[in-house]
Order: C-alpha cells, then sequence, then structure tokens
C-alpha cells in the first residue's frame, strides 16, 4: 500500500513536470534576428494596418480616442469577454511601456506571445496572427512606435476566471494554436492575392474577429473568416468570405472603396467596432487595400 | 419679463416644429425612412466619386437639397418613448447625451450647408465639400447608431 502511494507520487510529479515543460515560453533566439535597423516610415504603415491603436490607444472620456490620440498609446481599454476583462497594456515607448524593450523582446512578444520577463501573453493580443508578419516589418513597426510620445501609466492585471487565470497554461494553448502558416492556400502566380493574404493572416488579424473560436477559445480554421459572435458579447461579426450575406456579393472595387471610404456600396456607413477598423485601413495604400478585397474574393465560397 | 423678440423667437420655433411634430406619428418608422432617402441620395454622388459615372452638378445638387431637406426634420424625430421598437438602430446615447447628438446632427447639417454655397462644378470641387457631409454622416453614427452586424 505504502509503495502504491509513493508511485502514485512519482507518477504525479513527473506529470506535473512534463506540463510545466511542455508549457514553458518558447522564444526566438537572438542569432535568428536578422541583421536589420528598423525603418519608422515602413512602420507607421504597418501600424496602420495592424490596428494597433484601435486597442492600445487610451481612451478619451470613456470613448475611442480619434485622430491624434490614436498616437498616445497609453493602454488602459478594458475588453469584457466571456473568459473575464482584458486590460490593454501600454505600448508607448516608456519605461512603464516597451521603452525598455529590446528588438528581441518586442519580436518575441508580437510573434511569440511571451513578454520579456518571460511570461505568456494571453491571446487577446493576437501574436496568433502577428506570427505570420515578416520579421522586418516587426522590427519596422518597433522604429516606429519608438517615435510616439512616450505615456506614462501601469495598467493593471486582466480579471480574468478560472482555468483561464493560469497563465502557465497559455504554453499549452500555444502548442495547439500557434502557427504561423497560413490558413489558406492562395495561386502563387496572383501576387496581389498573396499580398492581401499577408495583410488580412498577418499584421491585419481580421481572423480574430471574424473567425468563430472553439470551446479552448482557439479559432476554428474550417470557418475561417466566416462571421462569429462579437468577442464582447453584443451581436455578431459578420461573414466576410463570398458566401456571406452581407458583403458576399460586393465586388473586390466595392470591398476596396469600402475601406477607403466607409460606405458601403448602399452607401450605408461603416458601423460598430469595425469604424476604428475602416479609419487605419483608410491609410494604407489604393494597393494594400485593393490586396485584401483581392484575397476576401478568392476566398473559398463554402 | 417676455420681450417681444422672445415671443417671436417661442412663436417660430413652435412653427417650425409643427410639421415634423404632425408627421412623426410613427417617429421610429419616419426616421428610418429618412435615412433611406439619404442613402438613396448618397448613392448616385457615390458612383462618381468612384468613377463609375460622369460627374453631374445637377444630381449632386439634387442630393444634397434631399440632405438639406431631412436634415431640417430629423432632430425631431427621437422624442422621449422611441428608445426602442421597430428594429430601431437609434442607439441609447441620443436620449442620454442629446447634446452630443444634436451636435453630430449640427455638424452635418452645416457640412451640407456649405456644400450648396460651393456649389461644385466638378468632381474635384466637389470631393472635399462634399466629403466633408459623408464624414459628418460616420460621425453620427459612430456615436448615436446600434450596428450589431
Amino acid at each position: 500500500m505504502r509503495n502504491l502511494l509513493r508511485y502514485a507520487v512519482v507518477i504525479a510529479a513527473a506529470i506535473a513536470a512534463a506540463g510545466w515543460w511542455f508549457s514553458r515560453p518558447l522564444t526566438l533566439p537572438a542569432a535568428d534576428l536578422p541583421e536589420y535597423s528598423g525603418n519608422p516610415v515602413a512602420g507607421a504603415q504597418v501600424f496602420w494596418a495592424g490596428g494597433c491603436a484601435s486597442c492600445h490607444a487610451t481612451p478619451v472620456d470613456g470613448k475611442r480616442a480619434r485622430g491624434d490620440a490614436k498616437l498616445l498609446l497609453g493602454g488602459g481599454l478594458e475588453l469584457e469577454t466571456p473568459y473575464g476583462t482584458f486590460r490593454v497594456p501600454n505600448l508607448s515607448p516608456h519605461e512603464d511601456g516597451i521603452g525598455d524593450w529590446s528588438t528581441l523582446d518586442f519580436v518575441n512578444a508580437m510573434q511569440r506571445g511571451v513578454s520579456p520577463d518571460g511570461r505568456h501573453y494571453y491571446p487577446s493580443f493576437p501574436y496568433t496572427s502577428y506570427a505570420r508578419m515578416t520579421l522586418e516589418d516587426v522590427i519596422d513597426l518597433k522604429a516606429f512606435l519608438d517615435t510616439l510620445a512616450p505615456v506614462a501609466g501601469r495598467v493593471e492585471d486582466h480579471a480574468l476566471g478560472f482555468p483561464w487565470s493560469v497563465r502557465r497554461g497559455i504554453g499549452i494553448w500555444k502548442r495547439r494554436y500557434l502557427d504561423a502558416t497560413p490558413v489558406v492556400a492562395v495561386d502563387s502566380a496572383e501576387p496581389v492575392v498573396e499580398r492581401g493574404r499577408y495583410l488580412v493572416e498577418g499584421a491585419g488579424h481580421c481572423g480574430e474577429c471574424h473567425t468563430p473560436r472553439d470551446r479552448f477559445g482557439g479559432l476554428d480554421t474550417t470557418r475561417w473568416l466566416g462571421g462569429a459572435p462579437d468577442p464582447e458579447g453584443k451581436g455578431s461579426v459578420p461573414d466576410i468570405t463570398p458566401a456571406g450575406k452581407n458583403t458576399g456579393d460586393w465586388s473586390a472595387g466595392d470591398l476596396a472603396y469600402y475601406f477607403e471610404s466607409g460606405f458601403t456600396p448602399e452607401f450605408d456607413t461603416v458601423g460598430g467596432s469595425m469604424v476604428a477598423v475602416q479609419e487605419n485601413l483608410a491609410k494604407l495604400t489604393a494597393e494594400d487595400r485593393q490586396a485584401i478585397a483581392a484575397y476576401l474574393k478568392a476566398l473559398p465560397a463554402d | 419679463m417676455f420681450d417681444a423678440k422672445m415671443m417671436l423667437t417661442l412663436a417660430t420655433g413652435l412653427m417650425l416644429s409643427m410639421p415634423a411634430a404632425f408627421a412623426a406619428d410613427d417617429p421610429i418608422h419616419e426616421r428610418h425612412e429618412l435615412m433611406e432617402d439619404v442613402g438613396k441620395a448618397a448613392k448616385p454622388i457615390g458612383s462618381m466619386f468612384r468613377g463609375e459615372t460622369e460627374y453631374d452638378a445637377a444630381v449632386v445638387m439634387e442630393s444634397l437639397g434631399v440632405f438639406e431637406d431631412v436634415g431640417s426634420q430629423f432632430g425631431d424625430l427621437f422624442p422621449e418613448g422611441t428608445e426602442t421598437g421597430g428594429d430601431t438602430e437609434a442607439a441609447p446615447a441620443i436620449w442620454e447625451d442629446r447634446e452630443g447628438f444634436e451636435a453630430a446632427l449640427e455638424e452635418w447639417r452645416s457640412a451640407v450647408d456649405a456644400a450648396i454655397e460651393a456649389s461644385p462644378a466638378t468632381l474635384d470641387e466637389a470631393r472635399p465639400v462634399v466629403g466633408e457631409v459623408f464624414n459628418a454622416c460616420k460621425n453620427c453614427h459612430d456615436g448615436y447608431r446600434i450596428d450589431e452586424d
């Protein structure tokens, strides 16, 4: 009997050790970082494509930041989700934000979801999409962020329910859901569609809201961009594949014009959380907006 | 206490609000129809902006006239008691922050007036002035319209 108990304790310890090892943060080795110093001008385009401001800009009088206030990235927005409240951290170049970060720290945060002190980030920060970006784009983005005004103030930690509150568990989640390979196979003979895929599946992180999640909170890529309940609990986010009832019959030109102007083909205006996204898309080049539209039209319609 | 000027202002205000009050037996329906009219009037300008149709100053002025007409009635169509019902997309913010709503509406009306005043003869003249009108549409919708899909 005593032997059996001892045996059980040993097994339990082995499982715990394996779980700890399996859930450890995996980072990019410093040697894999390219010899490249970021270009802040190119980084501005990455910034708008990524919509960083939509979450990280500090809300003004309880409302989303507009105009130049979008460049004050002190964080503080609260996202109410079924998992609990996520509080968006300070992304400004201040010591309370990312002011002390190395390029490697930034790359590991963006693409591996690991903080400089070696903890997992929750995937409310969409590194699952950013993992598909090129290292050059990520480094350009950091160069741009470093040009912005530093904002003081640390944001309180998230308030999540169990088991989501166990941060280490994200390591196991990542094994299943953090995958830098493209979601949709596209015809590589069409560079416009490839560029669109890069923007949508990478920096643009469109799938994070437009794709439904499974019970573990990972994206169900079999229903890629097929519409989903609003992650903040009200209403729904539309299906943007060619099968979607809202935008399925829009032409690529309709989509690109919507991204540029915020007007639908029926001349209704963009609404809900897409307003901020559209304002960001309006800052991209016309070519990039057309590429996003071309990719959406090239999605399988099932 | 009541001087003549003030009485006149009050009387004018009352008269101006009367037609809307009569029309507003069903304000939720009425305001929805007006927004549909605005959308229909905006569409031909949109195709000109997208280069699908030739610029036509007369059509643009006609559409701006529709906007002006709607702008004069729209603000009166949100009385207490019409916050919900009839699939209205009016956001609670209209009643919680009436001043802000009126300001957003006024921004649109002034943009419409300015565009009519400018009477744009070419596409290049129309883009900035009508662009302001369209931006005002979006601003007001952003704060005061519910959009859940």
